[in-house]
């Protein structure tokens, strides 16, 4: 039976097939060649999200993209990653107002103020901060170095949220108990220089206010802002204040007077920085901070020493504990870590938008009535909250009335400073924050919801100050009892040590050198458009 | 010169000066075509957009971020490139093999599955857009297909579609070209030269510029007359030279045939004996 299938299913000889095939083969290569062969469409089948399936003359609103410079410090994009969903651009422009608040054609610079809310808002993960994780490690490795970390006021009520412990969980033990476990030499709090910005910060205002000084004073903490100034408005660069933000008076201090302390050899410090924010990436680049221009490269007269070495965001740190730490699944549970240096509870709600102020206006009514403030004043409610723009006055006696602006957003933020320039504005202080929310919603934090929600912000601020309110921050209380201490910038008492030993005063010669700075005109690089 | 086929004959109009080199139109380009991010040789992964960014097989568009001279400044500019969709173009001429047509929109498109591989087209092109898959046993010639099914279905192409400063605008061509010279006229910035009208007979991507075109990578030597156009003054005597030859060649052949018959038959058969 099978060798009679077999042999017909040899139906067709293999002269006739071949014959058949080359037959097949011509006619097939003549269509072809005559262009009369079906052929299928060669153009794209892909996909693009559905704004795009139109003609371009139809007024499509989200579309495109930021541009971001190949070279940006803080900032990179993986073009595989990107969608064109158009949200990064709807964060640069109508959050921050930094895109499309420039004519065309561009001079010679990308314009970004590196603030990273296009990283937040970026729902695929193709913007990023740019990873500065091996960098760190690498220090942390060489035997030769001492590797100090400080961690921004808000990380602590972000980084657990990596680690599944809900929006705005208190992780800041744990926080410092990882660090430890990686290997960092020493953890200090950027509450503690947090507190120092206010004596210096609080010393100007009071300097401006009872000595006709330009008016308003601005906040100069964050990065963000600071840029958007330079950029947009270099005719308020007077109005900043010439504090540096914490991060780098922590990190010119460190150097300096922290490196006497320990008897350590400043070239051997490495200050890393964990920040809620990609700006600060930036501000550490910025070349008033680095050799003979900044703190301690002028302090010491060397070239080589940079008040600060890397900032590694919140994201950053979460990835290197996941990375490094065995056990890093079980951060929740992590024991509780302490600081080598702390804070005060005002240096905290620095992390909230309305913190710095309400902080300041704490300190500055001992500074200006040699009395602590009232207890109305450690709840500030008019600066605290989400709003874009909150006004508050405060009666000082023997100043009067205070008038203070809390902004968030660099959009609310272009109102305020058209005000200013307009001569409208009759407020004494302002703070800016160029994140919705401040830093507790910086660029650098965890994308617990994308884009950015009201609930995650909420979360964070309230655990923020809760923790003011408990005010207990540190395990050095040594005046245990008194419900306000540790929730007052100047009464840290490493605050008193520093100024003691160290600084002298608030505004002093060498606070001037060391934990005051100048601005740069960037006016040059775009040209403004009013609209 | 014209293809009689292009009866809807559409452009895009590049103005250089809106552009602020986000890429978006890069991203498009390869999110439409299904390609990947990697460089087909090199394998290695890249934007494509950037300072000296080139177009290659897996690439079809790239902005090219340059730093020129402007009024005694450094500039950036960022210049979109891709195919220019000449309207008489000279790939489409060279190919033997039929794998170059224009579509109703004017589309200059190229079908892999039809091309040899011979890479005439490569060497026509003035604009250096055609590029080859050497990393491919059976290698075919790529470039920009103008998103033709999208045109046809009276869409914008990917990379038009996705600006977010009308850098790119898409729309009849003859409506773009009265835009940009209104543009030109009306702003003293630009360069008062609408690149892509004439050159080489003219294509369907326009472009206008504050910075002379020669400063940004464009070839500024190309004639006025399309490729095709300039060649046919000689290859139209293509056909005419071979009937001539052939006519030729069959009459030398005739005469020497009958010569040598008329001469074996007055010699005889000498040799035989």
């Amino acid at each position: 039976m099978e060798k009679h299938e077999q042999t017909e299913n040899k139906g067709m000889s293999r002269r006739r097939f071949l014959s058949v095939m080359a037959g097949t083969g011509l006619v097939g290569a003549a269509a072809t060649m005559t262009g009369c062969s079906p052929v299928s469409d060669p153009s794209g089948t892909g996909w693009l999200p559905n704004q795009y399936r139109n003609a371009s003359a139809m007024p499509v609103k989200v579309k495109g993209r930021v541009p971001l410079a190949p070279e940006n410090v803080s900032l990179v994009r993986n073009d595989e990653k990107c969608i064109l969903c158009g949200q990064c651009l709807e964060a640069c422009e109508k959050v921050q107002s930094v895109f499309g608040y420039y004519e065309l054609p561009v001079l010679d610079e990308f314009i970004c103020v590196h603030c990273g809310q296009c990283a937040l808002w970026c729902p695929t993960g193709a913007i990023s901060e740019r990873d500065d994780i091996e960098k760190v490690w690498n220090a942390i490795q060489d035997p030769d170095t001492y590797v100090v970390v400080q961690t921004s006021p808000a990380t602590r009520v972000g980084i657990g949220e990596e680690f599944g412990m809900g929006a705005g969980a208190w992780a800041e033990g744990q926080m410092v108990t990882a660090l430890r476990k990686l290997g960092f030499d020493m953890v200090v709090d950027t509450n503690f220089s947090a507190d120092l910005t206010i004596m210096e910060e609080g010393s100007e205002l009071v300097e401006r206010v009872s000595h006709g000084g330009v008016l308003p004073q601005l906040t100069s903490c964050c990065p963000g802002w600071v840029k958007f100034v330079e950029y947009y408005y270099p005719e308020l660069i007077p109005n900043l204040s010439s504090a540096r933000s914490p991060m780098m008076m922590h990190g010119s201090t460190l150097k300096t007077y922290n490196a006497e302390k320990l008897g350590k050899d400043p070239k051997k410090i490495v200050n890393v920085a964990i920040m809620p924010c990609v700006a600060k990436k930036f501000e550490i680049s910025r070349e008033q901070f680095h050799g003979l221009q900044g703190g301690a490269g002028h302090y010491y007269n060397d070239d080589t020493i940079n008040d600060m070495d890397y900032v590694l965001s919140v994201r950053e740190l979460a990835k290197m504990i996941r990375k490094f730490l065995p056990d890093a699944d079980n951060f929740a549970n992590y024991e509780e870590g302490k600081y080598d240096q702390i804070g005060s509870t005002a240096g905290l709600i620095f992390g909230n938008t309305g913190g710095v102020m309400e902080a300041a206006v704490r300190s500055a009514y001992k500074l200006i009535t040699g009395n602590n403030p009232p207890a109305g004043l450690y709840d500030l409610q008019p600066v605290r909250g989400l709003e874009g723009i909150k006004r508050a006055s405060v009666n000082v006696p023997g100043v009067g009335e205070v008038k203070v602006v809390v902004a968030s957003g660099l959009a609310n933020a272009r109102q305020l400073c058209e005000e200013i320039k307009s001569g409208k504005a009759d407020f004494h202080f302002l703070e800016v924050m160029a994140c919705p929310g401040g830093c507790i919603a910086g660029g650098g934090q965890p994308k617990t919801a994308v884009p950015p929600q009201d609930w995650v912000r909420e979360a964070r601020t309230a655990t923020v100050y809760e923790h003011d309110k408990a005010g207990q921050i540190g395990d050095t209380n040594e005046k245990g009892g008194q419900d306000l201490y540790l929730r007052l910038s100047h009464e840290n008492p490493m605050i008193t040590d520093i100024y003691n030993e160290f600084l002298e005063k608030p505004l002093s010669h060498l606070a001037h050198e060391l934990c005051h700075t100048t601005y740069v005109d960037r006016s040059s690089h775009l040209v403004r458009k009013d609209v | 010169m014209a293809n009689s086929v292009v009866t809807n004959q559409k452009g895009v109009l590049v103005d250089l000066t809106k552009c602020v080199g986000c890429g978006s139109c890069t991203v498009a380009c390869k999110m439409w075509n299904n390609q990947s991010f990697q460089h087909p040789q090199t394998e290695e992964f890249q934007n494509a957009h950037g300072v000296d960014v080139e177009l290659d097989s897996n690439t079809w568009t790239t902005v090219d971020h340059k730093l020129v001279e402007k009024d005694g400044k450094e500039v950036w500019r960022f210049v979109k490139r891709q195919c220019m969709h000449c309207l008489d173009p000279a790939c489409l001429s060279v190919c033997f093999s039929h794998s170059f047509h224009q579509t109703n929109e004017g589309a200059v498109q190229y079908n892999p599955e039809l091309c040899v591989g011979c890479r005439y087209c490569m060497i026509a092109c003035p604009f250096d857009v055609p590029k080859y898959e050497w990393e491919k046993v059976m290698p075919s010639v790529m470039k920009c297909q103008f998103c033709s099914s999208k045109l046809a279905d009276g869409e914008a192409p990917a990379c038009a579609s996705v600006c977010p400063t009308d850098a790119l605008m898409f729309g009849n061509r003859d409506e773009l070209l009265a835009k940009a010279h209104e543009i030109i006229s009306s702003d003293s910035k630009y360069v008062n030269h609408v690149y892509g009208e004439k050159e080489v007979g003219g294509t369907s991507w326009l472009y206008i510029s504050d910075v002379p075109f020669g400063e940004l990578g464009f070839p500024t030597n190309l004639p006025e007359q399309s490729v095709p156009g300039n060649i046919h003054e000689f290859t139209r005597f293509t056909l005419p030279i071979f009937a001539v030859g052939a006519t030729a060649w069959a009459g030398i052949s005739m005469y020497t045939s009958r010569r040598h018959k008329v001469h074996e038959a007055e010699h005889g058969h000498h040799d035989e004996k």
